[in-house]
């Protein structure tokens, strides 16, 4: 779920992109300030990250593997709380926050859209093994969507709804999908 | 397709053009430029940064080639989600960058989209006596559920086609639907074109 794994350099490049982002927006920030930032030689980011999109992506991995890590869930039902709490995590970090929103909408060029579909079809074949697989794939693809940045901006910016706000209707739509199967759990 | 009245819209049908062919990070203003024959600081001026463009290209494909099927009850939302979609499989370069768009810090005031407005008006209608906070929370996952990011993520992430998708919407949002108050409720069902809806995801417990 958190991709390949990082050198240092890498890492320290990402992080110092991360914090540009922040304080600049993802246009503005150079290689030869990013490299700056981390310590290094601009031709080590450069070796590292050949074009600014390779740059970008891997950082939006990192970002969301990291600073959006999610606490795991023990059961499909837990999920709506991690969402809920997931919601307030990007509200805190905006600038962050459409960085991983708008690379995971690029097709096969951008991020996993979806990094959570294993874990969520772990959780739902081991409470509620019992589904044909049209209904799954419904469910786990429903909850997925919800449990992704792309909620958080789209509730902001089509409603203009806060933080508090974006977390309750992210948690009760995902409470909504799970309805059908609430019976169903199979006896442990 | 119309004839380009003015220079705006003209570098957005030459960006759409070259949409077909390579992927919008791949369309530098030096190739848009060489396209629509201005000069690159034209395109700047339009456009001041890609994300400028991004935005106003999704605006322009979106009223160009996904016009929106009108919809007041429920049933006539739930199938021209379905046209959508089937749409946007049609042309997924097009539909990705609508995606993309939707996702990026807005560049302009935001102004909800059309189809946003289109859901609460239904709403409106389908269910007055709804409370505002439960209404919001219908509002907000139908306009989720029915927008080109879901379209996007089903594809990418799931590899489904459009028919797998709409199946997946009308799954996603048939529970939501049911938390409409009954008695105002048009049965989301109708919408469905398959001979054999599958059995009711939603059923209540």
């Amino acid at each position: 779920m958190t991709g390949p794994a990082l050198s240092g350099t890498q890492e320290a490049i990402l992080a110092a992109f991360t914090e540009l982002i922040e304080e600049l927006g993802s246009d503005d920030v150079s290689y030869r300030v990013i490299a700056r930032r981390a310590g290094i030689a601009e031709r080590t980011v450069f070796r590292n990250y050949p074009t600014r999109v390779d740059l970008l992506l891997a950082t939006a991995a990192w970002i969301e593997a990291t600073l959006f890590a999610r606490e795991e869930s023990k059961s499909i039902f837990d999920v709506p709380l991690a969402i809920r709490e997931t919601m307030q995590r990007y509200d805190a970090r905006p600038e962050l926050a459409h960085v991983v929103a708008e690379t995971a909408m690029r097709g096969v060029n951008g991020t996993a859209p979806s990094p959570g579909r294993e874990q969520l079809e772990r959780l739902l074949d081991a409470e509620v093994p019992a589904l044909d697989p049209a209904q799954r794939r419904a469910i786990v693809a429903a909850l997925a969507h919800l449990d992704s940045v792309g909620t958080w901006v789209t509730y902001r910016r089509e409603f203009g709804l806060d933080r508090r706000d974006i977390a309750d209707a992210a948690a009760w739509a995902a409470e909504a999908v799970l309805d059908g199967i609430r019976g169903r759990v199979t006896p442990a | 397709m119309e004839e380009p009245v003015d220079t705006a819209t003209a570098i957005l049908a030459s960006a759409a053009v070259l949409l077909r062919e390579r992927s919008f990070d791949d369309i530098s203003y030096r190739a848009l430029a060489d396209e629509v024959g201005i000069s690159e600081r034209t395109i700047y001026r339009q456009y001041p940064t890609r994300a400028h463009l991004l935005a106003a290209l999704a605006t322009w494909i979106e009223q160009t080639c996904f016009p929106l099927p009108p919809f007041v009850t429920v049933s006539d939302f739930c199938a021209a989600v379905h046209e959508r979609f089937r749409a946007f499989d049609a042309q997924p370069a097009y539909a990705f960058v609508g995606a993309r768009a939707s996702a990026i810090s807005p560049t302009l005031d935001p102004e909800p989209a059309y189809i946003t407005r289109a859901i609460e008006a239904m709403l409106d209608v389908a269910a007055p006596t709804l409370n505002r906070r439960d209404r919001r929370r219908v509002a907000t996952a139908l306009c989720y559920f029915s927008s080109a990011m879901f379209w996007a993520r089903l594809r990418t992430g799931f590899d489904l086609d459009a028919a797998e998708i709409c199946d997946a919407f009308d799954r996603a949002a048939g529970p939501v639907l049911a938390k409409l108050p009954a008695t105002t409720r048009s049965r989301p069902t109708t919408a469905r074109e398959t001979p054999n809806p599958p059995v009711t995801a939603w059923a209540e417990p």
